[in-house]
Protein backbone atom coordinates (compact mmCIF):
# COMPACT_ATOMS: atom_id res chain seq x y z
CA UNK A 1 0.00 0.00 0.00
CA UNK A 2 1.39 3.68 -0.65
CA UNK A 3 -0.13 6.18 1.56
CA UNK A 4 0.41 9.51 2.26
CA UNK A 5 1.05 9.64 6.14
CA UNK A 6 -2.06 11.27 7.60
CA UNK A 7 -3.55 7.89 6.14
CA UNK A 8 -0.87 5.33 7.37
CA UNK A 9 -2.94 3.74 10.01
CA UNK A 10 -6.59 4.27 8.84
CA UNK A 11 -4.86 2.48 5.43
CA UNK A 12 -3.78 -0.21 7.56
CA UNK A 13 -7.48 -0.19 9.31
CA UNK A 14 -8.71 -0.72 5.90
CA UNK A 15 -6.50 -2.88 4.52
CA UNK A 16 -7.05 -5.49 7.99
CA UNK A 17 -11.39 -5.14 7.09
CA UNK A 18 -10.09 -7.33 4.17
CA UNK A 19 -8.04 -9.76 5.48
CA UNK A 20 -4.76 -8.23 4.90
CA UNK A 21 -3.45 -6.65 8.73
CA UNK A 22 0.15 -7.05 7.51
CA UNK A 23 0.61 -5.19 4.00
CA UNK A 24 3.46 -3.15 3.80
CA UNK A 25 2.90 0.07 3.83
CA UNK A 26 5.19 2.96 1.82
CA UNK A 27 4.46 6.59 3.31
CA UNK A 28 5.23 9.62 2.44
CA UNK A 29 4.59 13.31 4.31
CA UNK A 30 1.42 14.44 3.57
CA UNK A 31 0.00 16.25 1.64
CA UNK A 32 1.33 15.38 -2.64
CA UNK A 33 -1.60 17.29 -4.51
CA UNK A 34 0.35 20.36 -4.92
CA UNK A 35 4.26 18.58 -6.20
CA UNK A 36 4.97 19.14 -9.63
CA UNK A 37 6.00 16.77 -11.71
CA UNK A 38 10.14 16.40 -10.34
CA UNK A 39 8.83 15.87 -6.84
CA UNK A 40 6.69 13.45 -7.23
CA UNK A 41 9.57 11.79 -8.55
CA UNK A 42 11.94 11.73 -5.64
CA UNK A 43 8.84 11.20 -3.05
CA UNK A 44 8.44 7.82 -5.44
CA UNK A 45 12.11 7.12 -5.25
CA UNK A 46 12.23 7.63 -1.36
CA UNK A 47 9.33 4.51 -1.14
CA UNK A 48 10.96 2.19 -3.61
CA UNK A 49 12.80 0.32 -1.30
CA UNK A 50 9.75 -0.65 1.11
CA UNK A 51 7.59 -0.87 -2.32
CA UNK A 52 10.14 -3.61 -2.85
CA UNK A 53 10.68 -5.06 0.65
CA UNK A 54 6.81 -5.95 0.69
CA UNK A 55 6.96 -7.27 -2.99
CA UNK A 56 9.47 -9.62 -2.26
CA UNK A 57 9.62 -11.04 1.45
CA UNK A 58 7.68 -14.11 2.30
CA UNK A 59 4.39 -13.05 4.27
CA UNK A 60 6.00 -14.50 7.35
CA UNK A 61 9.33 -12.51 7.29
CA UNK A 62 6.65 -9.38 6.75
CA UNK A 63 4.42 -10.03 10.30
CA UNK A 64 7.36 -11.03 11.95
CA UNK A 65 8.84 -7.27 11.71
CA UNK A 66 5.53 -5.74 11.42
CA UNK A 67 3.01 -7.48 13.88
CA UNK A 68 3.33 -5.06 16.96
CA UNK A 69 3.49 -1.78 14.77
CA UNK A 70 0.53 -3.38 12.44
CA UNK A 71 -1.52 -3.95 15.80
CA UNK A 72 -0.79 -0.74 17.89
CA UNK A 73 -2.46 0.62 14.26
CA UNK A 74 -5.04 -1.18 14.32
CA UNK A 75 -6.19 -1.46 17.62
CA UNK A 76 -4.68 2.02 19.38
CA UNK A 77 -4.86 0.89 23.20
CA UNK A 78 -8.08 2.96 25.02
CA UNK A 79 -8.51 4.22 21.72
CA UNK A 80 -12.29 4.15 20.86
CA UNK A 81 -13.07 7.49 19.71
CA UNK A 82 -10.60 10.21 18.59
CA UNK A 83 -11.44 14.08 17.88
CA UNK A 84 -7.68 13.65 16.09
CA UNK A 85 -8.04 10.98 13.86
CA UNK A 86 -5.47 8.15 14.89
CA UNK B 1 -23.60 -15.35 20.02
CA UNK B 2 -22.82 -13.56 23.43
CA UNK B 3 -22.62 -9.81 23.41
CA UNK B 4 -19.87 -7.61 25.27
CA UNK B 5 -21.52 -6.58 27.99
CA UNK B 6 -20.76 -4.84 31.51
CA UNK B 7 -21.90 -5.55 34.65
CA UNK B 8 -23.21 -2.97 37.11
CA UNK B 9 -24.62 -3.30 40.83
CA UNK B 10 -26.03 0.49 42.68
CA UNK B 11 -28.63 0.12 45.23
CA UNK B 12 -30.38 3.21 43.56
CA UNK B 13 -31.75 3.02 40.48
CA UNK B 14 -31.29 6.29 39.49
CA UNK B 15 -27.39 6.07 39.69
CA UNK B 16 -27.55 2.12 38.10
CA UNK B 17 -28.55 4.37 34.98
CA UNK B 18 -25.93 6.62 35.04
CA UNK B 19 -23.37 3.82 35.72
CA UNK B 20 -24.99 2.72 32.45
CA UNK B 21 -24.44 5.85 30.49
CA UNK B 22 -20.78 6.29 31.95
CA UNK B 23 -19.80 2.58 31.13
CA UNK B 24 -20.99 2.39 27.76
CA UNK B 25 -19.56 5.69 26.71
CA UNK B 26 -15.77 4.47 27.95
CA UNK B 27 -16.78 1.25 25.69
CA UNK B 28 -17.54 3.26 22.48
CA UNK B 29 -21.09 2.16 22.20
CA UNK B 30 -23.36 5.86 22.43
CA UNK B 31 -23.40 8.49 20.35
CA UNK B 32 -22.40 10.83 23.06
CA UNK B 33 -25.89 10.91 24.37
CA UNK B 34 -27.08 9.15 27.59
CA UNK B 35 -28.58 5.42 26.26
CA UNK B 36 -31.17 2.83 27.86
CA UNK B 37 -29.14 -0.34 29.30
CA UNK B 38 -29.67 -3.72 26.95
CA UNK B 39 -30.26 -6.19 29.51
CA UNK B 40 -31.40 -9.48 28.42
CA UNK B 41 -34.93 -9.33 29.09
CA UNK B 42 -35.09 -6.05 26.73
CA UNK B 43 -33.17 -8.11 24.38
CA UNK B 44 -35.30 -10.43 24.07
CA UNK B 45 -38.62 -8.39 23.78
CA UNK B 46 -37.26 -6.26 21.00
CA UNK B 47 -36.02 -10.05 19.13
CA UNK B 48 -39.82 -11.54 19.32
CA UNK B 49 -41.42 -8.11 18.23
CA UNK B 50 -39.18 -8.13 15.15
CA UNK B 51 -40.66 -11.33 13.95
CA UNK B 52 -37.17 -12.98 13.19
CA UNK B 53 -34.87 -15.42 15.05
CA UNK B 54 -31.90 -14.06 16.96
CA UNK B 55 -29.20 -15.33 15.23
CA UNK B 56 -30.40 -14.33 11.45
CA UNK B 57 -27.99 -12.10 9.96
CA UNK B 58 -29.48 -8.88 8.51
CA UNK B 59 -26.52 -7.35 7.04
CA UNK B 60 -22.61 -7.52 7.32
CA UNK B 61 -21.73 -3.71 7.84
CA UNK B 62 -18.31 -1.84 6.64
CA UNK B 63 -15.79 -1.18 7.22
CA UNK B 64 -15.65 -3.14 10.51
CA UNK B 65 -17.33 -5.55 8.32
CA UNK B 66 -19.75 -6.45 11.35
CA UNK B 67 -22.58 -8.73 11.62
CA UNK B 68 -26.08 -6.82 12.05
CA UNK B 69 -27.88 -9.84 14.11
CA UNK B 70 -31.51 -9.30 14.58
CA UNK B 71 -29.76 -9.93 18.62
CA UNK B 72 -27.41 -7.12 17.48
CA UNK B 73 -29.76 -4.57 16.24
CA UNK B 74 -32.41 -5.25 19.38
CA UNK B 75 -29.54 -4.05 21.49
CA UNK B 76 -28.71 -1.17 19.67
CA UNK B 77 -32.22 -0.03 19.08
CA UNK B 78 -33.08 -0.43 23.09
CA UNK B 79 -29.96 1.89 23.60
CA UNK B 80 -31.56 4.07 21.28
CA UNK B 81 -34.48 4.33 22.96
CA UNK B 82 -36.83 2.63 20.38
CA UNK B 83 -40.05 0.95 21.59
CA UNK B 84 -40.39 -3.15 20.41
CA UNK B 85 -42.50 -2.45 17.77
CA UNK B 86 -39.85 -0.37 15.36
CA UNK B 87 -37.52 -3.41 14.54
CA UNK B 88 -39.52 -4.28 12.06
CA UNK B 89 -38.28 -0.17 10.54
CA UNK B 90 -34.80 -0.71 11.76
CA UNK B 91 -34.17 -3.86 10.34
CA UNK B 92 -35.58 -2.79 6.83
CA UNK B 93 -33.45 0.40 7.33
CA UNK B 94 -30.14 -1.84 7.84
CA UNK B 95 -31.15 -4.21 4.70
CA UNK B 96 -31.68 -1.10 2.54
CA UNK B 97 -27.91 0.62 3.72
CA UNK B 98 -26.39 -2.74 3.20
CA UNK B 99 -27.76 -2.99 -0.66
CA UNK B 100 -24.47 -3.49 -2.65
CA UNK B 101 -25.38 -0.62 -4.70
CA UNK B 102 -25.81 1.69 -1.46
CA UNK B 103 -22.53 3.60 -0.95
CA UNK B 104 -22.21 2.85 2.82
CA UNK B 105 -18.54 1.50 3.29
CA UNK B 106 -17.92 5.29 1.42
CA UNK B 107 -19.89 7.30 3.88
CA UNK B 108 -18.85 4.97 7.03
CA UNK B 109 -14.84 6.72 6.64
CA UNK B 110 -15.12 9.75 4.29
CA UNK B 111 -13.84 13.11 5.34
CA UNK B 112 -17.21 14.23 4.14
CA UNK B 113 -20.23 14.64 6.58
CA UNK B 114 -22.62 12.22 4.23
CA UNK B 115 -25.01 10.02 5.93
CA UNK B 116 -27.75 7.75 5.56
CA UNK B 117 -31.30 9.71 5.27
CA UNK B 118 -34.54 7.42 5.67
CA UNK B 119 -38.03 8.50 4.18
CA UNK B 120 -40.98 6.22 5.51
CA UNK B 121 -44.12 5.81 3.17
CA UNK B 122 -47.25 3.44 3.83
CA UNK B 123 -49.31 3.27 7.12
CA UNK B 124 -46.67 2.17 9.74
CA UNK B 125 -46.58 5.76 9.64
CA UNK B 126 -49.73 5.79 11.54
CA UNK B 127 -49.26 2.79 13.39
CA UNK B 128 -45.96 3.58 14.92
CA UNK B 129 -46.83 7.44 15.37
CA UNK B 130 -43.94 8.24 12.71
CA UNK B 131 -43.69 12.04 12.09
CA UNK B 132 -44.36 13.51 8.45
CA UNK B 133 -45.81 16.68 9.37
CA UNK B 134 -44.87 19.96 10.93
CA UNK B 135 -41.81 19.18 12.47
CA UNK B 136 -40.99 16.10 10.72
CA UNK B 137 -37.11 16.54 10.89
CA UNK B 138 -36.59 18.28 14.35
CA UNK B 139 -37.03 16.83 17.52
CA UNK B 140 -40.33 16.01 19.65
CA UNK B 141 -41.25 12.86 18.19
CA UNK B 142 -40.35 9.57 19.79
CA UNK B 143 -40.02 7.07 16.68
CA UNK B 144 -38.26 9.65 14.35
CA UNK B 145 -35.58 10.37 17.10
CA UNK B 146 -35.17 7.05 18.41
CA UNK B 147 -35.24 4.71 14.57
CA UNK B 148 -32.69 6.71 13.71
CA UNK B 149 -30.67 7.17 16.50
CA UNK B 150 -30.65 3.22 16.37
CA UNK B 151 -29.39 3.13 12.54
CA UNK B 152 -26.56 5.82 13.66
CA UNK B 153 -25.35 3.39 16.80
CA UNK B 154 -25.55 0.35 14.33
CA UNK B 155 -23.70 1.82 11.71
CA UNK B 156 -21.08 2.95 14.54
CA UNK B 157 -20.91 -0.20 17.12
CA UNK B 158 -21.57 -3.19 14.24
CA UNK B 159 -20.12 -0.84 10.96
CA UNK B 160 -17.07 0.50 13.05
CA UNK B 161 -18.02 4.26 12.30
CA UNK B 162 -16.32 5.85 15.22
CA UNK B 163 -15.38 9.18 14.83
CA UNK B 164 -11.35 9.89 14.45
CA UNK B 165 -10.48 6.08 14.43
CA UNK B 166 -12.73 4.28 11.30
CA UNK B 167 -14.42 7.67 10.21
CA UNK B 168 -12.56 10.16 9.12
CA UNK B 169 -15.13 12.97 8.54
CA UNK B 170 -13.37 15.83 9.33
CA UNK B 171 -16.23 17.68 11.24
CA UNK B 172 -19.22 15.51 11.45
CA UNK B 173 -22.64 16.33 11.16
CA UNK B 174 -25.69 16.78 13.46
CA UNK B 175 -27.42 15.10 10.73
CA UNK B 176 -25.78 11.92 11.77
CA UNK B 177 -27.79 11.46 15.46
CA UNK B 178 -31.35 11.43 13.42
CA UNK B 179 -31.63 11.84 10.01
CA UNK B 180 -35.64 10.74 8.76
CA UNK B 181 -38.96 11.59 8.26
CA UNK B 182 -42.12 10.16 6.97
CA UNK B 183 -43.73 11.11 3.57
CA UNK B 184 -46.85 13.31 3.86
CA UNK B 185 -48.93 11.13 1.91
CA UNK B 186 -52.06 12.83 3.08
CA UNK B 187 -51.05 16.24 1.60
CA UNK B 188 -49.50 15.19 -1.57
CA UNK B 189 -51.28 16.09 -4.32
CA UNK B 190 -49.38 13.31 -7.00
CA UNK B 191 -48.47 10.01 -5.56
CA UNK B 192 -46.72 8.99 -3.16
CA UNK B 193 -42.74 8.46 -3.31
CA UNK B 194 -43.01 4.53 -2.77
CA UNK B 195 -45.58 3.77 -5.52
CA UNK B 196 -43.02 5.65 -7.83
CA UNK B 197 -40.71 2.97 -7.11
CA UNK B 198 -43.55 0.17 -8.22
CA UNK B 199 -44.45 -0.64 -4.57
CA UNK B 200 -48.60 -0.53 -3.50
CA UNK B 201 -49.80 2.50 -1.59
CA UNK B 202 -50.56 0.44 1.17
CA UNK B 203 -47.67 -0.79 1.57
CA UNK B 204 -45.22 0.34 4.23
CA UNK B 205 -41.42 0.94 2.73
CA UNK B 206 -38.40 2.40 4.19
CA UNK B 207 -36.10 4.16 1.62
CA UNK B 208 -32.38 5.15 2.58
CA UNK B 209 -30.71 7.92 0.44
CA UNK B 210 -27.08 9.01 0.34
CA UNK B 211 -27.41 12.38 1.98
CA UNK B 212 -24.44 15.35 1.91
CA UNK B 213 -26.81 17.74 3.16
CA UNK B 214 -30.00 19.93 4.62
CA UNK B 215 -30.82 23.19 3.31
CA UNK B 216 -34.22 24.81 4.39
CA UNK B 217 -35.43 27.18 1.36
CA UNK B 218 -37.36 29.73 2.07
CA UNK B 219 -39.92 31.88 0.35
CA UNK B 220 -42.15 32.05 -2.79
CA UNK B 221 -45.60 32.12 -1.48
CA UNK B 222 -48.49 33.34 -3.77
CA UNK B 223 -45.62 34.17 -6.86
CA UNK B 224 -47.10 31.61 -9.22
CA UNK B 225 -45.08 27.90 -10.33
CA UNK B 226 -42.36 29.63 -12.33
CA UNK B 227 -41.01 31.63 -9.47
CA UNK B 228 -41.22 29.11 -6.55
CA UNK B 229 -39.19 26.50 -8.96
CA UNK B 230 -36.37 29.50 -9.77
CA UNK B 231 -36.39 29.87 -5.44
CA UNK B 232 -36.06 26.36 -4.92
CA UNK B 233 -33.68 25.39 -7.63
CA UNK B 234 -31.15 28.62 -6.94
CA UNK B 235 -30.87 27.19 -3.51
CA UNK B 236 -29.68 23.87 -4.59
CA UNK B 237 -26.81 24.36 -7.62
CA UNK B 238 -23.62 21.92 -8.35
CA UNK B 239 -22.02 20.80 -5.20
CA UNK B 240 -19.09 18.39 -4.77
CA UNK B 241 -19.97 15.11 -2.94
CA UNK B 242 -23.54 15.77 -3.83
CA UNK B 243 -23.65 15.00 -7.26
CA UNK B 244 -25.72 11.79 -6.84
CA UNK B 245 -28.99 13.25 -6.80
CA UNK B 246 -31.37 15.81 -5.29
CA UNK B 247 -33.94 14.67 -2.65
CA UNK B 248 -36.37 17.67 -2.87
CA UNK B 249 -38.88 17.75 0.40
CA UNK B 250 -41.57 19.60 -1.14
CA UNK B 251 -43.68 21.83 1.35
CA UNK B 252 -47.45 21.53 1.39
CA UNK B 253 -48.39 24.85 0.63
CA UNK B 254 -46.02 24.65 -2.76
CA UNK B 255 -47.17 21.32 -3.15
CA UNK B 256 -50.62 22.78 -3.68
CA UNK B 257 -49.40 25.33 -5.87
CA UNK B 258 -47.66 23.76 -8.16
CA UNK B 259 -50.36 20.80 -8.19
CA UNK B 260 -53.45 23.71 -8.83
CA UNK B 261 -50.99 25.30 -11.33
CA UNK B 262 -51.48 21.34 -13.84
CA UNK B 263 -47.92 20.54 -12.96
CA UNK B 264 -46.72 16.71 -12.88
CA UNK B 265 -44.08 15.71 -10.66
CA UNK B 266 -42.16 15.26 -13.96
CA UNK B 267 -43.14 18.43 -15.09
CA UNK B 268 -41.17 19.67 -12.03
CA UNK B 269 -38.33 17.55 -12.33
CA UNK B 270 -37.71 18.63 -15.94
CA UNK B 271 -37.98 22.45 -14.75
CA UNK B 272 -35.82 21.91 -11.52
CA UNK B 273 -33.12 20.18 -13.78
CA UNK B 274 -33.45 22.84 -16.16
CA UNK B 275 -33.31 26.37 -13.90
CA UNK B 276 -30.52 24.51 -11.27
CA UNK B 277 -28.01 25.30 -13.25
CA UNK B 278 -24.97 27.75 -12.55
CA UNK B 279 -22.05 29.35 -15.35
CA UNK B 280 -19.01 26.85 -15.59
CA UNK B 281 -16.30 29.96 -14.97
CA UNK B 282 -18.50 30.37 -11.47
CA UNK B 283 -16.73 27.53 -10.14
CA UNK B 284 -12.97 25.93 -9.16
CA UNK B 285 -11.22 24.74 -12.45
CA UNK B 286 -10.95 21.24 -10.89
CA UNK B 287 -14.57 20.79 -9.70
CA UNK B 288 -15.70 21.82 -13.50
CA UNK B 289 -13.65 18.88 -15.17
CA UNK B 290 -14.82 16.79 -12.20
CA UNK B 291 -18.55 17.21 -12.85
CA UNK B 292 -18.31 17.49 -17.12
CA UNK B 293 -16.48 14.05 -16.51
CA UNK B 294 -19.79 12.91 -14.36
CA UNK B 295 -22.04 14.28 -17.43
CA UNK B 296 -23.66 17.27 -15.30
CA UNK B 297 -22.02 20.26 -17.95
CA UNK B 298 -22.34 20.91 -21.11
CA UNK B 299 -19.17 22.83 -21.41
CA UNK B 300 -20.97 26.29 -20.78
CA UNK B 301 -23.04 25.32 -17.77
CA UNK B 302 -23.07 23.04 -15.10
CA UNK B 303 -26.16 20.93 -13.49
CA UNK B 304 -27.19 20.28 -10.56
CA UNK B 305 -27.38 16.38 -11.71
CA UNK B 306 -27.26 14.27 -14.93
CA UNK B 307 -30.91 14.04 -15.41
CA UNK B 308 -34.90 15.26 -14.14
CA UNK B 309 -34.95 11.65 -13.14
CA UNK B 310 -32.15 12.09 -10.69
CA UNK B 311 -34.23 14.58 -9.03
CA UNK B 312 -36.70 12.87 -6.26
CA UNK B 313 -39.58 15.00 -5.30
CA UNK B 314 -41.65 14.18 -2.11
CA UNK B 315 -44.45 15.94 0.20
CA UNK B 316 -43.51 16.39 3.90
CA UNK B 317 -43.61 19.21 6.37
CA UNK B 318 -46.68 21.43 7.90
CA UNK B 319 -47.72 24.29 6.69
CA UNK B 320 -45.95 27.34 5.18
CA UNK B 321 -43.83 28.05 2.64
CA UNK B 322 -41.22 26.37 2.99
CA UNK B 323 -39.57 23.53 1.30
CA UNK B 324 -35.81 21.39 2.36
CA UNK B 325 -33.47 20.58 -0.55
CA UNK B 326 -30.98 17.36 0.54
CA UNK B 327 -27.98 16.49 -1.67
CA UNK B 328 -29.89 12.75 -1.83
CA UNK B 329 -29.27 10.03 -4.55
CA UNK B 330 -28.53 6.23 -4.35
CA UNK B 331 -31.95 5.46 -3.16
CA UNK B 332 -32.51 1.99 -1.65
CA UNK B 333 -36.57 1.19 -1.22
CA UNK B 334 -37.65 -2.09 1.11
CA UNK B 335 -40.85 -2.97 2.66
CA UNK B 336 -41.38 -3.00 5.95
CA UNK B 337 -42.01 -6.38 7.97
CA UNK B 338 -41.90 -8.90 5.01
Amino acid sequence: MITTDAFSSFGRRLAATKGFPYVVIAETPNPIRQLDEQSLNQRALAMIDTVVFGLTQPPAAIERSIRDTAMQQIHPKGVVRAAKPV
Amino acid sequence: MAQPSISLENTSVADLMLDAYEGAYEQGWTDGLPIIPATAAAVNRFVAESGHEAAEVVAVLPPRRGEATVEVIAVNAVMAGCRPEYMPVIIAAVEAIADRNYPLEFIQVTTNPMTPFFLVNGPVRQHLDINYGAGCLGPGWRANATIGRAVRLILQNVGGALPGVYSKSSFGSPLRYAFICGENEEENPWTPFHVDRGFKKSDSTITAFKASNYCNISGGEGVGPEEILRQIATNMPPMYGGGDGVLLLLGVNHARSLHEAGLAKKDLQQKLWEFARVPEDHFAADFVVMERAAGRGDGRMLYRTQSPEHIHIVVAGGPGPQDVYIAGGRPQTRLIGR
